[in-house]
């Protein structure tokens, strides 16, 4: 039991590269950006939406949030581009890192208390919440750090959550029949793309694609067990799942999508990103040579694979 | 606060303290989550459960999907359909199909909806009746028939 709990521990806490928070926390904030001002909008128009629709959550009921007017979606939005755009700049990264949180929170907040709930947007709260946790961490920090170690996985454990636990709420809701049921029909035929219609005459495809469906998020947490190597391939795996459904019925779980990068080596893509910028090989541009890969050693070859490759 | 600036390489550790209240604030977080699917719904956000399509669809029966049609003072008497989209009444589509119920029960509150209209799209001709339709298509195994069946919900004229 002692060992068992150890090992969760160690596990929980592994250091992970600071580059690499830094990285995560670099997207995290960039999407805060677009997904405010362009994204997830619907928000913003509730602050024109009279308060008889207003359906306050358990969180407005603690916390006594008022239905939304155009000054407060205002005061939101903006304040969620200024406090990300400070955040990105890597100074203060707490205090502006928490702002991010609570501004964003509260914005979908505004959006999912007039009835409807969208179910993609959770997990990005942990990201938001504890990417911060980590301190001061630089593009160029060569270090690991058990702070990093548990940012990223609680990052982690709250993307493949999404799976696992979506799984668990279709059978919860949908019963374990769900997986013989019309369900994509139903999405497809409310709103699906021209070029996912003639999935529609072939029903079978979609009854197929529910199986694969549920198979792959009751099996995600596998993920934890993979090579450096194998991981990667199944991000592939689900960020390719998610441009077909986008392709089909135009939903995409936008912040869920950043979450599964944290599954990557970001500060390599970054370092490979930098030295093509300046021209000069990878390792000056703060590859870490020696305390860069998270786990195993699959990602050390790579990783000074990766180096050759741009210094060439 | 500031790491040690002399050490490039390296990992830096956490004391029993940062670690204790970093496990639980991840236990925590477990936790609700795992509540909130077990027992919550969807007021329980960002706790609620995960349903993104988590329904079940007979085979065969009916889909349905809401709209709006409306009338503006330039055509009075013809029924458009208008988007159900944000950026058009303040709400989209979810939003009044789970609220169908209230809006037969009083059919005034689809006025606020051409009053959110006029001022975000201040420059179209403004709303002076409104109605929710129900469209229903019809699937036969997994297929649909081409079959559609359209029904008022409930209406409301400017006064």
């Amino acid at each position: 039991m002692d060992r068992a709990v150890n090992r969760l521990w160690a596990w929980l806490f592994t250091p992970m590269p600071l580059a690499r928070v830094a990285t995560l926390r670099l997207l995290v904030l960039a999407f805060v950006v677009v997904d405010v001002l362009g994204l997830h909008t619907s928000g913003w128009y509730h602050g024109w939406a009279d308060p008889v629709w207003y359906e306050p959550l358990v969180m407005g009921k603690v916390l006594h949030l008022p239905a939304a007017t155009v000054l407060l979606v205002q005061v939101l939005k903006w304040g969620c581009v200024a406090a990300a755009l400070a955040a990105m700049t890597g100074r203060a990264p707490r205090v502006l890192g928490w702002t991010v949180a609570v501004g964003w929170v509260w914005y979908q907040y505004v959006a999912f208390s007039y009835g409807k709930v969208d179910h993609d947007r959770a997990d990005f709260v942990v990201a938001l919440a504890l990417l911060p946790t980590v301190g001061l961490a630089h593009l160029t920090d060569r270090r690991r750090s058990e702070a990093a170690g548990l940012a990223l996985r609680a990052v982690q454990l709250a993307a493949v959550a999404t799976y696992f636990l979506s799984a668990w709420a279709k059978v919860r809701f949908g019963g374990w029949d769900w997986v013989n049921s019309a369900t994509m029909v139903r999405a497809v035929v409310r709103r699906g793309t021209p070029w996912a219609q003639w999935l529609l005459e072939v029903p079978w495809t979609l009854h197929a694609f529910q199986w694969v469906l549920f198979t792959a998020e009751l099996t995600s947490p596998v993920i934890f067990l993979l090579s450096e190597r194998w991981r990667r391939r199944v991000v592939a795996a689900w960020f390719v799942f998610h441009a077909m459904t986008y392709a089909a019925i135009t939903i995409a779980f936008w912040p869920h999508l950043v979450m599964m990068l944290a599954f990557l080596p970001l500060e390599q893509y970054a370092a490979c990103v930098r030295a093509r910028l300046h021209g000069r090989p990878g390792r000056r541009g703060g590859a870490p040579p020696g305390g860069g890969g998270s786990e195993g050693d699959p990602g050390r070859h790579e990783r000074s694979g990766a180096a050759v490759g741009t210094a060439g | 606060m500031a790491y040690p600036v002399d050490v490039e390489t390296g990992v830096v550790r956490l004391g029993p303290a940062a670690k204790a209240w970093r496990a639980a604030v991840v236990l925590v977080l477990t936790g609700l989550f795992c509540a909130g699917s077990l027992v919550g719904d969807d007021h329980w956000w960002p706790f609620s459960p995960w349903r993104m399509f988590s329904t079940s669809q007979a085979p065969t029966g009916t889909v349905w999907s809401t709209g709006i049609e409306v009338q503006t003072a330039d055509a009075p008497g013809k029924w458009v359909p208008a988007p159900l989209t944000p950026g058009n009444t303040g709400l989209n589509r979810a939003e009044i199909e789970g609220r169908v119920p209230q809006i037969q029960a009083d059919p005034s509150r689809l006025g606020t909806l051409a009053r959110s209209h006029s001022e975000l799209r201040p420059a179209s001709a403004a709303w002076t009746a409104l109605r929710v339709v129900r469209r229903q298509v019809v699937v036969v195994d997994s297929k649909p028939t081409g079959e559609v069946r359209a029904e008022v919900l409930a209406q409301w004229t400017a006064p």
